[in-house]
């Protein structure tokens, strides 16, 4: 459902990821749901998904290309980008790696699908000379894609960075994170007027580095966590973008479609 | 419907090569050929990636290995040491599931992570971790792929080889195995390439237009199998870890090699009579016999067949296996070790054959089975040795001198 707003046209709402088997349990996907199901099923609630596997690796423009025919016509995706491009990256064949995967998401660019590529980079990718300069050339290199990026290290949150970023027409991920020290903090900012990016982590302090998704992403938002985001934050960064996209990464049992669907309730309340 | 299976292979380039180069840091970068020493005809073992872009191939005779790749570094085996490294594979894929599968010294896993995902994460990210253990506790860099079968995840490693990954989404693997050349599907074997290139058949699409009849009448018995293959349809299990599947396995290695047909037979029939008696002391039935032939020169050929109707029976068994031996016998340089594996066991066939002569042979056979046992189990497996095997040659030759 995309849900309109006073001054973006629209915002869409939707989960990082989709093919989670243990969301059939979870009750969001009907008993014996295959994963070659569940996108279709899917894109029945939500008008977006976050594409995960891309992180994983590298795109294939044929699988791409199967994958977005399986879902709805006018259903949006945003694709991650493959980590050897942010986590794994060879100072040498960095480059030859962005071009197989402009290569492999061109079927989403085609059609007209893709509404971003999360750039989601590491918590030891801190600010420094070395790292300002591969980001720099990291963005020109893949400059044509509508691009977002998300920094996990606070030594990036300067209004410097958000500076480069607007010239640049790259869009800052906004992000809803527990409180933990060297994070990059939870800011509503917008650094590209065609679109604001927002990914909702939940706030398992605990769980945060314990090196296993299932906790680091454990966490089920309450109504007045996420009313603090659809009163004032969304509504303050809709007035200075045309589009909006948030995601819900909390995927353990199932919460990430439970609470998108509950921030959709109340975005459409507040109008 | 059932939740879609989620299998993980785990494969090791070169697996021996990949091991050599984690001892000696020196290696690497160079064509480095693994071969058996001191063989008259020894042949390649495993190849760096290097060495078989200059030409080298498995069970290459190494002469001509080395005129095709003159600076390759020459190592021996050493099969202690890739099955250490195998071990080690297995324990760090341990806490990601009881169903590990490992390949035969060969660097090669198969993990078994369905309906693990609330416990350990998705499987995509459970691979990319066991990926990152093993090379950050071995050194070894694997190729890792995801998907809903073995043979899927397999082919799926063969197709980024010698580096990489790839996860195949559930519900794409027909249009995955596709456009492949049908040589990288698991269990195409040469033969049936043969077969299909009659037809001028090359690409797994090709040959998938066939109907499951059709496949029947060009391969027979092995059909519905290919057939099933080709579009990606495999149901084999992933085994417990620890606990290999179950099957009968005898072998015999030659105190000197040899290459006498009757050696050779009698001494295959010596394993049939053992493995016969385990499968009938299990009250099973074997429905596949495979032998596996090991030459002086390191050679290895594998080869089996199917046993219709499922038998325990020694006669019956080494009928297959004579069979088996024939198909895998083709060379002239001489045997050292020879495997016999009688698996995919079942339950014996409860029907009786239909027809009256063959009826009451096999009840024959049967019963004179029942009472070799029973005196075998009384007085020792050398009360009653038949004629054929090497333990009567050697008796008779003792009294003889005698």
């Amino acid at each position: 459902m995309a849900i309109k707003n006073n001054n973006p046209d629209r915002i869409l709402v939707g989960t990082s990821g989709y093919a989670y088997s243990e969301w059939v349990d979870a009750g969001f996907y009907p008993p014996g749901t295959g994963s070659a199901r569940m996108l279709a099923h899917y894109a029945r609630i939500f008008p977006v998904t976050e594409i995960n596997y891309t992180w994983y690796q590298m795109p294939k423009a044929a699988a791409m290309d199967r994958m977005r025919r399986r879902a709805p016509e006018g259903f949006r995706f945003t694709a991650k980008l493959t980590r050897t491009l942010t986590h794994e990256v060879d100072p040498n064949g960095w480059p030859g790696q962005a071009t197989l995967y402009r290569e492999g998401i061109a079927p989403l660019v085609q059609s007209g699908q893709l509404m971003a590529v999360l750039v989601q980079l590491p918590p030891f990718f801190r600010r420094n000379p070395n790292n300002r300069r591969y980001l720099a050339r990291l963005l020109d290199a893949l400059g044509d894609l509508p691009l977002a990026v998300e920094f996990r290290h606070t030594s990036w949150a300067t209004d410097r960075v958000f500076a480069g970023l607007q010239a640049r027409r790259v869009a800052l991920v906004c992000v809803d994170v527990p409180p933990l020290p060297d994070l990059f903090p939870p800011l509503a900012m917008v650094t590209n007027p065609d679109l604001f990016y927002v990914r909702f982590h939940g706030r398992n302090t605990k769980g945060w580095r314990s090196g296993n998704m299932q906790k680091q992403f454990d966490y089920d938002y309450s109504d007045e966590e996420l009313a603090r985001w659809s009163r004032t934050h969304i509504p303050e960064i809709a007035r200075q973008a045309a589009t909006g996209i948030i995601f819900f990464n909390n995927h353990v049992r199932g919460q990430a479609p439970k609470n998108a669907r509950m921030l959709m309730g109340q975005l459409t309340e507040e109008g | 419907m059932t939740e879609d299976r989620s299998i993980i292979h785990i494969n090791v380039a070169d697996f021996a090569v990949a091991v050599e180069r984690v001892l000696d840091r020196r290696l690497l970068g160079r064509p480095i050929i693994v071969a058996p020493e001191g063989a008259a005809r020894a042949a390649v073992a495993d190849m760096s990636e290097e060495a078989f872009q200059a030409g080298v191939r498995k069970h290459m005779p190494l002469s001509r290995a080395l005129g095709r790749c003159r600076d390759a570094r020459v190592l021996p085996p050493h099969p202690a040491r890739y099955r250490q490294a195998m071990t080690r594979m297995l324990k760090s894929a341990l806490p990601c599931s009881p169903l590990i599968e490992p390949g035969d010294g060969d660097g090669h896993l198969f993990v078994d992570v369905t309906g693990s995902s609330r416990l350990l994460g998705p499987p995509v990210d459970v691979a990319w971790r066991l990926y990152r253990r093993i090379r950050r506790d071995l050194g070894l860099a694997p190729i890792w792929s995801v998907a809903t079968s073995k043979l899927i995840a397999k082919t799926a490693t063969r197709l980024v080889k010698p580096l990489g990954e790839y996860i195949v989404e559930p519900g794409d693997e027909a249009a995955f195995l596709a456009p492949l050349p049908l040589f990288l599907v698991p269990g195409i074997e040469r033969d049936d390439l043969t077969r299909l290139n009659d037809f001028n058949i090359t690409r797994v699409f090709q040959a998938a237009a066939f109907t499951a009849d059709q496949m029947r009448t060009l391969f027979g018995h092995r059909g519905a199998f290919i057939h099933e293959r080709l579009h990606g349809i495999d149901p084999s299990p992933v085994h417990p870890a620890n606990q290999p599947p179950p099957r009968v396995i005898e072998f015999r290695e030659f105190g000197d090699d040899t290459n006498d047909r009757s050696h050779v037979e009698g001494t295959l029939y010596r394993l049939v009579e053992r493995a016969g008696r385990q499968l009938r002391r299990q009250a099973l039935a074997a429905r596949r016999i495979g032998l596996v032939l090991e030459h002086t020169d390191g050679v290895r050929r594998i080869r089996q067949v199917r046993a219709t109707p499922p038998t325990a029976n020694d006669f019956s068994l080494f009928a297959h296996a004579r069979r088996v031996l024939n198909l895998a016998w083709i060379r002239r340089v001489r045997l050292r070790r020879m495997t016999l594996v009688c698996d995919r066991l079942t339950y014996p066939p409860a029907q009786r054959l239909l027809f009256e002569p063959e009826r009451r042979m096999a009840e024959k056979q049967d019963r004179l089975m029942a009472v070799m046992d029973r005196i075998r189990h009384r007085f020792g497996t050398d009360a009653l040795v038949m004629g054929r095997t090497p333990a009567a040659v050697d008796e008779l030759q003792k009294t003889e001198a005698g």
